[in-house]
């Protein structure tokens, strides 16, 4: 047995971080782990500068054009819930997708368990694709928001999402994508997308640590606030601050997790966010290949990779996704991710709903390596 | 309803069944793991085997169950793989093929251990 770990779930969380990460982030709290924005001394407006290059730099990384509409959060799900309670209103209809992760189907099913919504679910064809024309022909005079996830967490099939954005422009409707799987491994561009919020985590191919993520809004989608408390401005005031971004942000921010996204989102930028994703395919194609040699092995939605990003399912025959997980960990010292993935309704429809499946995500530090073991571990199941 | 009967209700809900296994009435979940660790015992354990298709439990398979059981009741929680791999000198494909149902249904469900909580 490889006595490396060989990470092969990062689109759970990306890992290891890349050093540099560590290191900005260790050294920036160092010298300045202090209140941003928040008092008059140098230090609080040297903190409150490094929180606005952040938003200066996610803002270019998304294509939003006002940096001050880049909204701090605890990851995806909490920007998306910020999304929702603020955009949503008793009466409206939402449009969303079977491919959504749970961050995007429970909140919609909380909401309708209320009275508020009601929505409809698209479905995705036998590749793992999402019909613009599908979202059109679903969309009502009361239809409040499109939301859809940019790439699968099951699938990895990336979503057409310039497209949908362009059935949503034409009839005013908000689109608000969940790039928890995209960003960082594909470029997004939401002004020339027609996309109105991007819902962002750090933790993945962003590189940054868990607990920072964060929604990109264009000015023209009016998001009420949805949590209300100090912001730092207007202290007077018993009404939360309605300028962005502490409209939507309540509370002293996450400083250190916002000084690793920003080296984070440098990292990519050294690197190259093209040469990233074309290196992870390469890998996520290797790994395909080999696997479609093993008899024993059925993968979904994996027959032609473009408009995939690195993520890659499957199962064993004979033997349950957990306890294929549990040998690769235990025999082999791979690290997958098995289950439903909080995507249920993909599994319902590639029918493993019952045991979910095995998936692989390839990261920035894996090898070819590391994926041919990983084959080779696969093969030991027959 | 009463409360005692909503907690039934509840219980039932979460798929809790009674059989009646060795003469002893025995709550399963609806995978057939055990409701309450306790309630197992070797003679059970052999009935269970049975039915899932291996008619003698040989000393692999006992080695394997009590490493299982003394690891969850001195740990509270079942085996990490490499400690389940290091502790019955076997490794996790083998005890894969040992059950019928393979680590987790096989294996964990005979020993008598909760359905693990895990993303389904």
């Amino acid at each position: 047995m490889s006595g490396r770990l060989i990470y092969l779930d990062n689109a759970a969380t990306s890992f290891p971080k890349p050093r540099e990460v560590l290191d900005r982030m260790l050294q920036g709290y160092i010298e300045l782990g202090v209140s941003p924005g928040r008092g008059s001394y140098d230090q609080a407006l040297e903190a409150e500068d490094v929180v606005h290059g952040a938003r200066k730099k996610l803002a270019i990384f998304f294509g939003a054009p006002d940096a001050d509409r880049i909204i701090f959060a605890a990851n995806a799900t909490d920007a998306l819930n910020i999304a929702f309670n603020g955009l949503l209103r008793p009466g409206d209809h939402v449009i969303s997708t079977r491919l959504e992760h749970n961050s995007v189907l429970r909140p919609l099913y909380h909401f309708r368990e209320m009275g508020w919504i009601s929505y409809d679910l698209v479905h995705f064809d036998g590749k793992g694709f999402v019909d613009p024309g599908e979202i059109a022909r679903n969309i009502k005079p009361n239809t409040r928001m499109v939301i859809v996830t940019h790439a699968s967490n099951v699938l990895g099939s990336v979503q057409p999402v310039e497209e949908i954005g362009r059935v949503c422009s034409e009839r005013g409707i908000p689109l608000i994508i969940d790039a928890s799987q995209s960003a960082g491994k594909i470029p997004i561009d939401m002004t020339a997308w027609n996309v109105s919020a991007v819902a962002f985590t750090g933790h993945k191919a962003l590189l940054g640590p868990t607990g920072i993520g964060g929604l990109a809004v264009r000015p023209d989608l009016d998001i009420k606030p949805s949590r209300f408390g100090g912001t730092g401005v207007d202290s007077r005031s018993p009404i939360h601050t309605v300028t962005f971004p502490h409209r939507l942000e309540a509370g002293t921010l996450n400083l250190i997790g916002i000084m690793g996204l920003s080296a984070g989102i440098d990292y990519i930028m050294h690197k190259g966010i093209e040469s990233i994703h074309r290196e992870e395919m390469a890998l996520l194609k290797r790994l395909r290949d080999g696997l479609a040699g093993l008899e024993h092995v059925e993968m979904y939605c994996a027959g032609d990779l473009s408009g995939h990003v690195a993520v890659l399912t499957a199962n064993v025959n004979g033997v349950s996704p957990e306890d294929a997980g549990a040998i690769l960990d235990g025999d082999f010292n791979i690290a997958v991710r098995v289950g439903l993935h909080c995507a249920p309704l993909v599994h319902e429809d590639i029918g493993t709903i019952n045991r979910g499946a095995v998936r692989f995500s390839p990261g920035i530090f894996n090898t070819p390596e590391d994926i041919d073991h990983a084959i080779r571990a696969m093969a030991s199941m027959s | 309803m009463t409360a005692e009967e909503e907690h039934e209700k509840l219980l039932a809900d979460l798929g809790r069944q009674l059989r009646i296994v060795a003469g002893r009435e025995i709550y399963f979940d609806w995978e057939g793991f055990f409701w309450d660790p306790n309630d197992w015992d070797e003679e059970v354990a052999t009935i269970l085997a049975r039915e899932s298709g291996l008619d003698e439990l040989t000393e692999a398979h006992w080695k394997v169950l009590r490493f299982i059981r003394e690891y969850y009741f001195y740990h509270g929680r079942a085996p990490m793989n490499r400690h389940l791999k290091e502790g019955v000198h076997l490794s996790l494909g083998e005890i894969e093929s040992l059950f019928p149902g393979g680590i987790r249904l096989g294996a964990r469900r005979l020993a008598g251990l909760p359905n693990p909580k895990s993303c389904f």
